[in-house]
């Protein structure tokens, strides 16, 4: 074993003066390389470039025999380059790194060739490919000389999670954390936590009551020691990064001491408006509330609010406010003002949820000029014995329903609105019309396009709802109008389509229309992403890292997303995915540290003008100004490698690790040497 | 073309009677579980021949379209192989629903006038409770005498060679004791089986 050093201490010098000897493999991947390559000339070739030692054929590197000769090669021919010629550094460059570590020289003086996705799978021609695959290595050999040790930085981990979002996934996400002895700060927009399921009756496809499975863990949240719980509030700015976040939390007055309020409701009883008389925005508008209000009576946490847009005291000042007289825990405070927090995390989970799609945006379905058509939301509620009808199905003239259509796809899977599916539809309006014949033995008409039932326990429900006599019309509804043809129309709304199944042109009157509208992502989902720096898609929900193998990591290392700011999803797979980010989000912040790839930009302080043209383009937020020095620093924790900066510094002063100039120019030297 | 006929439906055109009394038709319980999914269609030999395929029937069957089911050839050209019946994902008796419908056609009248599937059927069953068995030759003439006697000319060469060659037998068949055939059939019409009521 030589004396290369691994490192001198900066990670960007060592080894220098010492005899550079290179060690070259190139593996067939059984035939997937073999069969196109000829390997054993590219070995031969590789053999008589400069500083060569040894060059070797195997058929699997990645092996354990594999990586056993790199190993030896290294103790025995005092190697201190290697080069592996072989398949994606995707794949490999992590195993053949640790070899190269384990044979005792630093895993930077590493260089990784692709001749199978660059090579033998793209092209069908023997020769030439085997001429590329010789060009492609000497490239790698003559850079791999540049190469300087590097070492992987750590980072301290903060121990708190942040949780954006207290519906269902906030609630669950927050529960695993602070089961597994984290802390954990919940921020929830509304006065409770809860969410929609909150508003929901039953739950498809066991139709047991949302209620009973969600309060007891709403109040698990508000009990647990190791759960901040901030309602009625929101996150206003984010700066750090991984590990070390600081967040500031907006806190709106609800002029009501949350120490002293024990939810006794007496204020309530107390307030000038003897009757509720403004929008429950809780009950979809269905039903009223008063100034001074809480949004249902298992709400966490149970403390009234003052909305100071309705309230007297606010809007006159001539109130008499019996709601303070009342309170003999002295609770009501009118003087309470907005308050901020600032917080410390290593995590952050974003569960903002969705909203509904707006009926209004679709006149065709006549939402808002006939006043028996209703949401699913509002429906939702009317159908919960502690809504705003307690249960009771009546129309707004007061009669009960006879027969009502359930309209599928209200906004979605339509390019004019919104072109997604939205998965939950079908099932919750199966699981309505379930519930609406149940409370009124009413005829209910399923206008779906198709009937996606997915899920454990789905189709089944789908089988149970037609053999219960829910009729199926397979259309998508052209309008509801109360334009009568018939005598039977008269009095009722008509629902036109075409039943595709029974192949006619239909009218149904039916006594009610239901809209079951899509999700979308949530009102302020925008502003969330900017400030956690998430990217999304382009129907605006928040992106994963990747699809399948990332689906609750971002982008951004130590932001993760769970429930319906994703996708549109059920309540399972919130519940699951719940449980997916708070895993991440321990693993992460349990570990202690974070490693950071070695690969980050630095900035020579003597040739940067201090020009700030880096700044800005700066995906990461890693670079920031120093007043002192007027130079621009980078943050070596946010950089991520990207290399924008390198190639944007006007006067070359930003450099990056393994993407050193001198290494990059040798590499297409060689590449272009017979040129 | 001078007039317009009126293709759309109305809920008006629909009988709600029509599918509860299907169902009550023991084998046509499990009508509603139809997923329209067209296994019935597919393996369905006669298909080919009729203007609404069996899927199409179910659909009509359940949501009350009787005058367009009735209207349709479909049920008449059923051969009763129980393709479909093995084949349904839902293990619905699509055969079933297929005799009750044309049971019910029977019953009601509901077949256009002459249509030789009625009539067949009618005189095949009217001959074997008077004989006890069927005789082709008879049965044949029959049939083409009340529906379209022309067809008889045009397959009078066919049928006297076979009679020729003792293939058809001109005399009638008959079992012994025919008394105890009628004794027993005539037992239903002394005790008629309850009728299901309609739901």
């Amino acid at each position: 074993m030589t004396g290369i050093p691994n490192t001198d201490g900066n990670g960007r010098r060592g080894a220098a003066g010492e005899e550079i000897r290179i060690g070259f493999y190139v593996c067939h991947c059984g035939m997937n390389i073999a069969s196109l390559v000829d390997v054993a000339a590219v070995a031969k070739e590789a053999a008589k470039l400069p500083h060569v030692i040894v060059s070797r054929e195997y058929k699997y590197m990645c092996s354990d025999p594999g990586q056993e000769f790199i190993m030896q090669d290294i103790r025995e021919n005092r190697l201190n380059r290697i080069v592996v010629a072989a398949c994606s550094p995707n794949l490999h460059e992590s195993t053949f790194r640790g070899a190269v570590a384990r044979g005792g020289i630093n895993p930077y003086f590493f260089q990784m060739v692709n001749i199978r996705e660059h090579g033998s799978w793209v092209h069908t021609d023997a020769a030439a490919a085997t001429a590329k695959a010789i060009d492609q290595v000497r490239a790698a050999v003559a850079r791999v000389a540049k190469h300087r040790p590097l070492e992987r930085r750590r980072m301290e981990v903060n121990q708190a999670v942040l949780i954006v979002g207290g519906g269902i996934a906030g609630i669950t996400a927050a529960l695993n954390l602070a089961d597994a002895g984290k802390k954990v700060y919940l921020v929830e927009r509304e006065p409770t936590i809860g969410g929609h399921m909150a508003k929901y009756d039953k739950t498809f496809p066991t139709l047991d009551c949302a209620a009973c499975i969600l309060t007891p863990k709403m109040s698990a949240v508000r009990e647990h020691p190791n759960i901040t719980l901030w309602t009625y509030s929101e996150v206003t700015k984010v700066d750090g990064h991984v590990g070390k976040f600081k967040v500031t939390v907006r806190r709106k007055p609800r002029y009501i001491d949350e120490e002293t309020c024990v939810g006794c409701l007496e204020c309530i009883s107390a307030c000038v408006f003897k009757t509720p008389k403004f929008e429950d925005e809780f009950n979809e508008g269905l039903g009223k509330r008063k100034p001074i209000y809480i949004p249902f009576p298992q709400a966490v946490p149970p403390l009234v609010t003052i909305d100071p847009e309705t309230c007297l005291k606010f809007k006159t000042g001539k109130c008499k406010s019996p709601c303070e007289t009342v309170c003999d825990r002295k609770a009501v405070d009118f003087s309470q003002t907005e308050k901020t927090e600032e917080i410390e995390v290593g995590a952050v989970i974003v569960a903002t949820g969705f909203k509904a799609f707006d009926v209004t945006r679709l006149p065709i379905y006549g939402y808002g000029l006939y006043d028996n058509v209703y949401t699913a939301l509002e429906v939702e509620r009317m159908v919960t014995s502690s809504g705003p009808t307690g249960g009771e199905i009546t129309l707004r003239d007061g009669r009960v329903p006879k027969s009502i259509g359930i309209i599928h796809c209200v906004g979605s899977r339509d390019k004019k609105t919104n072109r997604w599916c939205s998965r939950v539809c079908c099932m919750y309006s199966l699981k309505l019309a379930h519930l609406l014949r149940e409370h009124t033995g009413a005829d209910v008409y399923q206008f779906y396009i198709d009937m996606r039932c997915p899920g454990k326990g789905y189709d089944e429900f789908y089988e149970r709802m037609l053999d219960e006599g829910v009729q199926m019309i397979r259309g998508r509804a052209a309008e509801v109008t109360d334009w009568t043809m018939s005598p039977e129309e008269e009095g009722k709304l008509v629902v036109r389509v075409e039943d595709t199944l029974a192949a006619y042109v239909r009218r149904i009157p039916v006594d009610m229309v239901v809209l079951s509208t899509g999700m979308e992502p949530a009102v302020g989902a925008d502003e969330i992403r900017r400030m956690f720096n998430i990217s999304c898609s382009t129907e605006g929900f928040f992106l994963e890292k990747h699809p399948k193998l990332a689906p609750v990591e971002t982008a951004t290392a130590g932001v993760f997303i769970a429930g319906c700011c994703q996708g549109p999803k059920d309540i399972p797979d919130t519940v699951a995915q719940a449980g997916a980010a708070a895993a991440q989000a321990l693993a992460l912040i349990d570990k202690g540290y974070v490693e950071m790839e070695p690969n980050t930009s630095y900035i020579d302080p003597d040739d940067c003008s201090g020009c700030k043209s880096c700044i800005p383009l700066c995906p990461y937020h890693a670079i920031a100004f120093d007043e002192g020095s007027k130079k621009a620093v980078i943050n070596e924790a946010l950089c991520t490698g990207c290399g924008t900066c390198v190639a944007s510094c006007p006067s070359g002063s930003i450099s990056q690790n393994l993407f050193e100039d001198d290494q990059i120019f040798s590499e297409i030297e060689e590449v272009l040497s017979h040129v | 073309m001078d007039t317009t006929t009126r293709h759309i439906k109305y809920q008006a055109d629909c009988d709600p009677t029509f599918a509860p009394a299907i169902k009550a038709i023991p084998g046509c319980e499990k009508l509603d579980s139809c997923i329209q999914c067209g296994t019935c269609s597919g393996i369905c030999p006669l298909s080919i021949y009729m203007d609404m395929p069996p899927r199409r029937i179910m659909n009509l069957v359940r949501y009350g379209f009787k005058r367009e089911v009735m209207n349709s050839n479909t049920v008449w050209l059923c051969s009763a192989c129980y393709a479909c019946t093995v084949e349904c994902p839902r293990q619905i008796k699509v055969t079933d629903v297929m005799y009750a419908l044309k049971q019910m056609a029977i019953k009601e009248r509901l077949y256009p006038k002459r249509f030789p599937m009625v009539v067949l059927a009618n005189q095949f069953y009217k001959m074997v409770r008077h004989r006890g068995r069927m005789n082709e030759i008879h049965l044949v003439t029959r049939l083409y005498l009340l529906t379209n006697w022309f067809k008889l000319l045009e397959m009078a060469r066919l049928g006297i060679e076979l009679i020729r060659r003792g293939r058809f037998s001109v005399k009638p068949d008959n079992i012994e004791r025919r008394a105890e055939l009628h004794a027993i059939l005539d037992y239903e019409k002394r005790y008629p089986p309850t009728e299901a009521a309609p739901k």
